[in-house]
């Protein structure tokens, strides 16, 4: 089990915006966090990656307690994440955003960095080919010059899978990964998603659009901060108490 | 923006050589000005833009510290008492205090590497008041209100600045490379990182406390280094070069520069110190002056003084097209 989550739970004041949460990951596995907007599916994203600290509960990602981390320490561990509302290093290029979040692999140190030793080059070098190849792989790689800012929607959302991609996770959380895209923008994420599948990546997606259910071999419904479902997609579907609270009452189609 | 994504042309290599260019040439400066005055004011030049260029190297990591002048203050004080009352030599007080003053300057980072925009300002704001303040507590032993006198000097004594003028010519050459190479490498781009978005920064590992207090340390250190310097060349320290405005004149040069680019805060150094010379008598307006210098260079040149030649290009470029199409038709 790579992620596991016991009891999580988070209050916003007097709100629960999560409760006694339970989750857990297996290798390999692609999981879909779904749920009506305001359930708490970013909250509990937030949570595992440190942003906010939990009320109460657990975060085990490969047997360590990563509950108390900071966010850093989380993206040490291995988790790489991409943002809801997608910011970016925005005054960036392309290929700098992904080259500076290849801070950790290889990490140098900060001697090796200021004097510009022979290693240094070398991880630098490392890096810049690399970060090309992640980017041809999420088809960044022509607009690889160009300033993060100016880079139309679709694009700068697959930058940010792409400078997730660079901390070389072993889990991926991706917040919304294709809100606010356009049609064929949404397919080539898909293929995206579907090539990191195979390449054993662990992925966790957070989504709210039923379209991306297909992908998951397993999916997770929250409600109000609490689990109501789990299950393949298909049966999820089927499942009495989701179409209630997330579809209002109507069938799935 | 970094070199280290290009490979290396003729312009790369031509623009160390314009650097090299420039400094040969203020370092002959002596020998066409030789009024011990400019001399002090090149010297005060050089010492203001180790200032004005290590509070930029804070500032690129997102921060806004307003006590810079204070840690400038840190430096020079530290070094006048070690050197004074305890009988330090120069050359060993000013590197040491240049270290007290980054240390002193990371502990207090270290709190601080939570706050953000006006609240970091304010709260440096406040310590940089609270600095001086103990200054002027210090009765004897830091001179109070009415100033350190008798500070050992740095050179041995001789009528002519230009001994200073090298040393701090030197200083200022190796605290730039410094902060140089510190911007242009991966350590600089983490900074900048950080200050686009401190949150993305630190899901990708970048350690964003470490990186803050990193930053404050470096910049301390050589405005430490400055302020050290300046106090046993000047052999005699007020608090009021310290102050509140003082920090303000800093942010000033830093801005009318252009805070975007690493000869920003030199370029606007110069410029402010050098250029209201030539206006002794208006001193009193200075302040107001330099608002309106900051107006106007900001509606012109949004880059700051750097962006001017680029401007003049473009202006020059945009003039030629218009001149070819009123020849064409």
């Amino acid at each position: 089990m790579l992620l596991e989550i016991n009891g999580l739970t988070k209050y916003f004041g007097g709100l629960a915006a999560v409760r006694d949460f339970d989750m857990h990951l297996d290798d390999g596995e692609l999981l879909g966090l779904i749920g009506p907007n305001g359930a708490g599916k970013t909250t509990i994203f937030n949570l595992i990656t440190s942003i906010y600290k939990p009320t109460k509960g657990k975060i085990i990602f490969d047997g360590n307690d990563i509950t108390s981390k900071k966010p850093h320490e989380i993206a040490r561990l291995g988790i790489g994440r991409t943002f809801q509302l997608n910011p970016l290093f925005s005054d960036f290029t392309v290929l700098q955003n992904v080259s500076t979040s290849f801070h950790l692999h290889p990490k140098s140190s900060l001697p090796d960095i200021y004097f510009n030793t022979a290693k240094y080059r070398r991880n630098e070098a490392y890096i810049l080919e690399q970060s090309q190849e992640i980017l041809k792989m999420v088809g960044l790689d022509k607009v690889e010059n160009e300033l993060a800012k100016n880079l139309p929607h679709g694009y700068q959302k697959m930058l940010g899978i792409a400078r997730a991609l660079a901390v070389k996770p072993r889990l991926l959380i991706l917040d919304e990964p294709i809100a606010g895209m356009n049609p064929s923008e949404i397919d080539f994420t898909l293929d995206a998603i579907k090539k990191m599948q195979q390449q054993k990546i662990t992925i966790l997606l957070v989504e709210h659009n039923m379209k991306i259910l297909d992908l998951c071999e397993r999916v997770v419904v929250i409600d109000f901060g609490q689990k109501i479902a789990e299950g393949l997609p298909k049966d999820v579907r089927e499942n009495k108490e989701v179409i209630r609270a997330y579809f209002g009452g109507e069938r799935v189609t | 923006m970094e070199s280290r994504f290009s490979i290396k042309g003729r312009k790369e290599l031509a623009r160390p050589a314009v650097y090299v260019g420039l400094a040969v040439i203020v370092a002959l400066l002596p020998l066409f000005f030789g009024s011990p005055y400019i001399h002090h004011m090149l010297i005060l030049t050089f010492i203001y833009i180790i200032a004005a260029v290590s509070f930029r190297t804070i500032v690129i990591s997102g921060q806004f510290p307003l006590a810079h002048a204070a840690f400038m203050g840190i430096g020079a004080y530290m070094a006048a008492m070690a050197a004074k009352w305890l009988g330090m030599s120069p050359w060993i007080t000013i590197p040491l205090s240049a270290l007290v003053t980054a240390c002193i300057g990371m502990l207090i980072g270290y709190p601080f590497s939570r706050l953000r925009t006006l609240y970091y300002a304010m709260g440096s704001l406040f310590f940089g008041i609270g600095v001086i303040q103990i200054i002027y507590a210090g009765g004897s032993w830091t001179g109070g209100y009415s100033g350190l006198t008798g500070i050992p000097a740095l050179l041995p004594a001789t009528t002519s600045k230009i001994p200073y003028f090298y040393f701090f010519l030197g200083l200022a050459l190796v605290s730039i490379i410094a902060l140089y190479r510190i911007e242009f490498s991966r350590i600089g781009t983490n900074l900048k990182a950080i200050d686009q978005s401190h949150v993305v920064a630190s899901s990708v590992g970048i350690n964003e406390g470490g990186y803050r207090i990193l930053a404050v340390g470096v910049g301390c250190f050589f405005v430490g280094l400055a302020g050290a310097g300046y106090a046993h060349y000047n052999m005699v320290l007020s608090c009021s070069s310290f102050n509140f405005m003082a920090t303000l004149w800093l942010v000033m040069y830093v801005l009318i520069g252009g805070v975007n680019s690493f000869a920003g805060p030199i370029v606007g150094t110069i410029i402010l110190i050098i250029v209201p010379e030539f206006f002794r008598d208006l001193k009193m307006f200075s302040p107001f002056v330099t608002a309106v210098i900051l107006g106007i260079v900001v509606y012109l040149m949004p880059q700051g003084l750097v962006g001017l030649p680029q401007l003049i290009r473009s202006k020059l470029t945009e003039h030629r097209k218009v001149k070819k199409v009123n020849h064409a038709s």
